[in-house]
């Protein structure tokens, strides 16, 4: 009964409540005030909407400066100096050589040139050098060079070796272009370095994985293309590339958004030859390189949402990139152009580079309508690790104009 | 108004445009104002509200999916802002013990002659929190467990608020019968002005309303 009665006074209400009559007469004042409201509104606007640009440029542009300042010191070699391109060799089977770390080192060594040092680094060498010869004579048989060339270098390595243990002059023709005693130590602190970056770089990991807890996810496609600038340790010498590729986004929590992808990039760079690794020994050095890699560019990243109001959202977000090479060819120009060695070379294709490419990047999203979104991504690319078949450090940056599709308002019924 | 002449209106606002602003704003006032109104405590403070919830509508019109219904979305948004109102005067809400009125017979509830403005007043002189659950149950139909987290309260308090409210409004209806029957009930054109009166002075000392909503 109670209930009953209960249920027939909420249906009278519900019945007459739901259906207002028309004394609720629109008053002129009501929308005054609304307009009021409006306009106000509006001139706040006029006064952010540029903010997000403005400040998605002004943190690229500190991110930019910031890495210019910091980055490491490339080792200028000279390249009539021999001894400096058995450096490159031992620096490209490491692969984690390292700039301004290596260069104090070697001044301390330098310096302190004791007897328990001199056996560490025979011991050193040995290993090391060992497995450059390897690795070298490889490299010489698929890049067609003439054989005997090669084969007379490894003879050059080996007694290069032994001229160190012997600390004996060796014959003329190797001591011009290997005269090896300083270089010990250099092998040492390679060594000593792996390590170093290596753990840095499995922590990165780890932190990424720890934020996997999906909350209510948003899902998001976006369609993405990018002018982009890439440089070898710095964009002093740089060229313009293109990259073009779908992201899938999902948002976990409320400000966090994970997103992964493919990209297909086209990375034209000119390096200097100091920044090139090889194995393969030039008869003559080149002054630079010109390099063109195609690669697909799988990023894995977080965002973290700052902004969010009316249709404008800014999030800044890093992250690591895998790259996996499509095509790689490399033009060497000379400086003298009666003395030249090979002119180009092709790299073999499908190598990968997991998690060797740090992202940084600032997103401003306009939201068209409930389903549409433009984006505009400022960018940064800095490697971790050396990339390609030249081992170099390749860095990009870049503008990325997307369209996002928000997948959500798709599947609402 | 026609399908395509509200998207059109849609897409006016979207533009920012104010004239279609002002177009829709005046379409759906009362439509609007009549979900404001049953939240609210008075017409002012229901036409603050409708405003909050307009804002809403045309700074996130753009969030508005076309193909569903633009009534429904509205409805919400103004039920959302009128639930917004709530919490943010959630300090000068009280509950009031009302274990006075749990005597209140089932007799004759429904009085055919209690129109909207009837109905409506006395949904307003409840207390705040029994009125938001007592439109949030009865009106929208939401269940015990919706409201408690729209309203972020437990279950137990919204039944006994969606309680207290009914055994509220079951008072008023008995009063406003007994009023009628003696012919002092004002159900005349002026209601609107006349019921202030009325509530302020007479009804004070049988509803326990102390006067916090006046």
């Amino acid at each position: 009964m109670n209930k009953e009665n209960d249920k027939e006074l909420d249906d009278l209400f519900k019945k007459k409540l739901e259906d207002p009559v028309d004394q609720l007469g629109y008053k002129e004042e009501d929308w005054a005030n609304l307009e009021q409201m409006l306009d106000k509104h509006k001139k706040k606007r006029g006064i952010i909407y540029w903010l997000p640009v403005i400040s998605s440029v002004a943190a690229l542009l500190l991110l930019f400066l910031g890495w210019l300042n910091f980055r490491p010191q490339v080792v200028r070699h000279n390249p009539k100096n021999g001894l400096q391109t058995v450096n490159h060799q031992k620096q490209s089977h490491t692969g984690t050589g390292d700039g301004p770390k290596r260069q104090p080192i070697n001044q301390k060594h330098t310096q302190t040139n004791n007897a328990d040092y001199a056996v560490n680094t025979t011991i050193n060498k040995n290993s090391g050098a060992r497995k450059s010869i390897i690795k070298s004579s490889a490299a010489g048989s698929r890049r067609n060079t003439t054989g005997p060339i090669q084969t007379a270098i490894e003879k050059v390595k080996r007694k290069d070796d032994e001229a160190l243990l012997a600390e004996s002059p060796a014959p003329g023709f190797e001591l011009e272009q290997f005269t090896a005693v300083p270089v010990t130590p250099i092998y040492l602190q390679n060594n000593k370095a792996i390590p170093v970056t290596n753990t840095g770089q499995s922590k990165n990991v780890k932190i990424k994985a720890g934020s996997q807890a999906a909350f209510r996810p948003r899902f998001a496609l976006s369609v993405l293309a990018a002018p982009d600038i890439n440089g070898v340790s710095s964009f002093q010498e740089s060229k313009v590339g293109t990259n073009a590729g779908l992201l899938f986004s999902a948002g976990l929590f409320k400000k966090f958004t994970i997103s992964t992808g493919v990209l297909y990039s086209d990375k034209p760079y000119l390096t200097a030859f100091e920044n090139y690794h090889t194995q393969y020994q030039f008869p003559v050095n080149p002054v630079n390189v010109a390099a063109n890699c195609q690669m697909l560019d799988i990023p894995v990243n977080i965002g973290y949402q700052i902004y969010n109001k009316h249709q404008n959202k800014i999030s800044i977000g890093t992250g690591l990139s895998s790259y996996i090479m499509l095509h790689q060819s490399f033009t060497f120009n000379y400086a003298n152009p009666y003395n030249t060695g090979p002119s180009n070379f092709s790299a073999p294709n499908g190598s990968g580079y997991f998690f060797g490419v740090l992202n940084l990047n600032a997103t401003y999203e306009r939201q068209i309508n409930s389903k549409v979104g433009l984006s505009f991504q400022p960018y940064l690319k800095l490697p971790l690790t050396n990339i390609g078949y030249s081992q170099v450090r390749l860095q990009t940056t870049g503008v990325a104009v997307g369209l996002t599709w928000n997948l959500n308002s798709l599947s609402k019924p | 108004m026609g399908e395509e002449e509200l998207h059109q209106l849609i897409r006016g606002c979207i533009k920012q445009d104010r004239k279609c602003q002002k177009m829709l704003y005046k379409a759906f006032y009362g439509f609007s104002m009549g979900i404001c109104l049953r939240y609210a405590g008075n017409r002012d403070e229901a036409a603050e509200v409708m405003n909050q919830g307009f804002f809403k509508v045309f700074t996130h019109i753009e969030s508005y999916d076309i193909t569903r219904p633009f009534k429904a979305w509205l409805g919400k948004i103004m039920m959302n802002v009128s639930i917004d109102f709530y919490r943010a005067n959630l300090k000068m809400a009280y509950t009031e013990d009302i274990e006075s009125a749990e005597h209140v017979s089932d007799g004759e509830m429904v009085d055919k002659n209690l129109n909207y403005n009837d109905l409506l007043t006395m949904v307003q002189q409840l207390p705040q929190a029994y009125r938001t659950v007592f439109n949030l149950f009865a009106i929208e139909g939401y269940s015990h467990e919706e409201i408690g987290s729209m309203l972020n309260i437990n279950v137990g308090t919204s039944k006994s608020n969606l309680h207290k409210a009914r055994q509220k409004l079951k008072l008023m209806i008995l009063k406003a019968d007994s009023s009628a029957n003696n012919t002092n009930y004002n159900s005349g054109t002026n209601y609107n002005t006349s019921i202030v009166a009325i509530n302020a002075t007479s009804m004070n000392g049988v509803f326990l309303n102390k006067g916090i909503r006046e």
